[in-house]
């Protein structure tokens, strides 16, 4: 049985040995450059100043090719478990059901469990380790950066900070949860289906709405937030501005680095949202930014930041990924059911 | 063969129908809102100097449902294309060939040619009209955001633009020649490979390196761009400065004087025009954004920019579209010649 899984999944297999080969071989190919920016920015043993290095160094990776590569092994990384779930799972038994095989393959000497539990056994742990193996090499390739990240100050782009959502995906343990699932939800789908087709297409609509519900309502609540209130004083205020002095949004000073900002607010005392009035009379035009600066602390505003700081990225990763899998696990459960259930003539 | 290429897709323009629709319900309920918002904020009639609303404007939007939907917008206009070529196209073909029923399509009395012209013809228009309809959607949608970011000049939160090369795709008429190069290439595939699932496969394989290669090297020789160069003074920093050796990079966020234009590229230059690489050592101890660069600028230092002005935004989309249906009219060809070799 397990050598009929195996000749099944063959073509699979080799496009997923292809990809893990290419990507291995652009990681290999851009990490010695990425590892030598670190160096010469003087990171790699650094005693002082080490934020100002970091944001350096940063911006050095955003001007070059190593952000694209970043941005290509986070998209693939993302892609991939969905990719799993319509190209190994929908097809793995309903195939089967499509072309009729089904007949044949129940009635030979091994049972339907055991048939449907290798089949799901072997390709499940297949996708598992194909989404870890990439991880992998991205969090390999990805480690300078992460550690520029973690000396940086409060200026450091968070673009690249591994627990914002889109990145946090990509990285750690969580794509193999999501393998997992987005594999189970697929066989699922084709047992219940029974058509290839509709069941691929089911897998990708059901598996990118929890991929788009979990990071927006769940994962920020598996830890309750951290809060933060800085006061805007003279000193602590900041104005976020671009360009011309035109564009003002008030910050208060506070360094998270690499945190997941969830919100960042300015309250006034009455506990609504500060508004720059406009036009801003001792802001802009004749004041210098002093004065605007002692007239924003005149109103006595807030900074309201709740975020996830950065040191909760792996248990927030291992508790994702133990989610997934109990979910997949329930998924296999009904899969065999379902399996168990069938009427060959069908 | 009309009758009977809209009954085999008739699932699929179901799935369509029901999808748009829902887009249409979801963006018209936030919509409204959107709206509402914006003339409350007062940009509605800001004509100069808006940018102290616009920040508002944003800073009431941003984490909220609104920021979501605008970028599962721009999402769905990047996947639609991606979908309907693997769903719709490489299945067209493949489909009979692997299961055999080519045999009796071919043996009636329409000839192959005009079996696979009808439903590749049919399959073609639809996805350019569900891609030109949710295109049309999102873009009157996102209408109050590009405003606001127009008028605050390029100094907003949120930084969009439709020029800039990941929103240019999810915007205008290209989604449409997207779909059709997608349905066409999956309808090829499908023909060439005779298998649905490797079809499928490498319909999005190809795709999303057609896409990849059309951002990053074509798109921006489709017109060549125009050069200036202008003085550091009228550039605004997205995060600048020096590294450790005396490095110079400079990350131009906008050019104040074209903040709607598309910037390809933004390089320092010396007064001589050759690229500046470092920092003229008077320059590198001075501490604050302004004084570095009025330090630089007085050392000859300015921006030579490469930029496609924005009266070229319908050009390009005109141009990508043809490009993309020029491909599209090539891989008909394709089919059309492979048809009639196939067995």
């Amino acid at each position: 049985m397990t050598w009929l899984a195996w000749r099944q999944f063959r073509a699979q297999s080799i496009a997923a040995t292809a990809t893990l080969g290419a990507l291995a071989i652009v990681l290999a190919a851009t990490g010695p450059h990425l590892a030598s920016l670190y160096s010469s920015a003087g990171l790699t043993d650094c005693h002082a100043n080490c934020g100002a290095l970091a944001g350096a160094f940063i911006g050095q990776v955003q001007h070059g090719y190593s952000e694209k590569v970043y941005y290509l092994g986070i998209a693939l990384m993302c892609l991939t478990p969905a990719v799993i779930g319509i190209f190994w799972g929908a097809p793995l038994i309903a195939r089967e059901f499509e072309e009729g095989t089904h007949r044949l393959a129940w009635n030979q000497s091994v049972t339907r469990t055991r048939w449907a539990v290798v089949k799901l056994g072997l390709v499940g742990l297949a996708a598992i380790a194909t989404a870890g193996l990439l991880s992998l090499m991205v969090n390999w390739w990805a480690r300078p950066i992460d550690k520029a990240i973690g000396y940086g100050n409060s200026s450091s782009p968070a673009e690249f900070s591994r627990i914002t959502p889109v990145i946090f995906d990509g990285r750690g343990v969580a794509p193999l949860g999501y393998a997992a699932f987005a594999f189970a939800l697929g066989v699922t789908a084709g047992v219940v289906l029974r058509r290839t087709i509709p069941a691929m297409a089911v897998t990708l609509v059901v598996f990118a709405a929890v991929q788009v519900f979990v990071p927006t309502v769940i994962r920020p609540n598996i830890f309750t937030p951290d809060r933060l209130t800085v006061p805007i004083t003279a000193t602590t205020t900041g104005l976020d501005f671009r360009g011309t002095r035109a564009g003002l949004t008030v910050v208060g000073d506070y360094s998270k680095p690499g945190a997941w900002i969830l919100s960042d607010q300015t309250i006034t005392p009455a506990g609504h949202a500060f508004a720059m009035p406009h036009p801003p009379q001792a802001c802009l035009g004749t004041g210098s930014l002093q004065s605007c600066f002692s007239w924003l602390a005149s109103r006595h505003l807030r900074q309201l930041v709740t975020y996830q700081p950065a040191s909760r990225f792996w248990p927030l990763q291992w508790t994702e990924m133990a989610i997934y899998l109990v979910l997949a696990a329930g998924l296999g459960v009904i899969c065999l059911w379902q399996v168990r259930r069938r009427q060959v003539v069908s | 063969m009309i009758w009977l290429t809209w009954r085999q897709l008739r699932s699929q323009a179901i799935v369509a129908a029901a999808a748009l629709a829902t887009m249409a319900v979801v963006l018209a309920v936030t919509g409204a809102d959107l709206a509402t918002q914006y003339r409350t904020s007062g940009l509605d009639a800001c004509t100069a100097n808006c940018a102290a609303q616009a920040s508002n404007f944003f800073a009431g939007i941003k984490g909220g449902a609104t920021e979501l939907i605008f970028y599962i917008g721009i999402f769905l206009l990047y996947a639609t294309p991606a979908l309907i070529g693997m769903f719709w196209g490489a299945p067209l073909v493949s489909r009979e060939l692997e299961a055999g029923t080519f045999r009796l399509a071919w043996s009636q009395s329409v000839t192959r040619t005009r079996w696979l012209a009808i439903k590749l013809g049919l399959g073609a228009l639809g996805a350019m009209a569900a891609a030109g309809l949710l295109s049309l959607m999102i873009s009157l949608w996102s209408e109050p955001l590009y405003h606001a970011a127009q008028k605050a000049g390029g100094n907003n939160v949120l930084s969009i633009s439709r020029f800039s090369p990941p929103l240019f795709g999810a915007n205008g008429i290209v989604p449409i020649g997207y779909a059709a190069f997608a349905f066409a290439l999956g309808v090829t595939v499908g023909l060439l490979v005779r298998r649905m699932l490797p079809a499928m496969a490498i319909t999005l394989v190809i795709f999303a390196a057609v896409q990849l290669l059309m951002i990053g090297v074509v798109r921006p020789h489709l017109i060549p761009p125009s050069t200036t160069t202008v003085p550091l003074s009228a550039v605004s920093m997205n995060g600048e400065g020096e590294s450790n050796n005396g490095q110079l990079f400079l990350a131009v966020a906008t050019v104040n004087s074209m903040a709607d234009a598309w910037i390809v590229s933004a390089r320092p230059v010396n007064s001589a025009g050759q690229p500046a690489t470092t920092v003229p050592p008077a320059c590198m101890q001075t501490p604050g954004v302004n004084t570095f660069t009025q330090c630089l600028g007085s050392h000859g230092v300015s921006i030579q920019v490469r930029y496609q002005p924005l009266s070229r935004y319908w050009a390009l989309q005109w141009l990508e579209t043809a490009a993309y249906l020029i491909l599209t009219g090539g891989l008909g060809a394709l089919c059309y010649w492979r048809i009639r070799r196939l067995a």
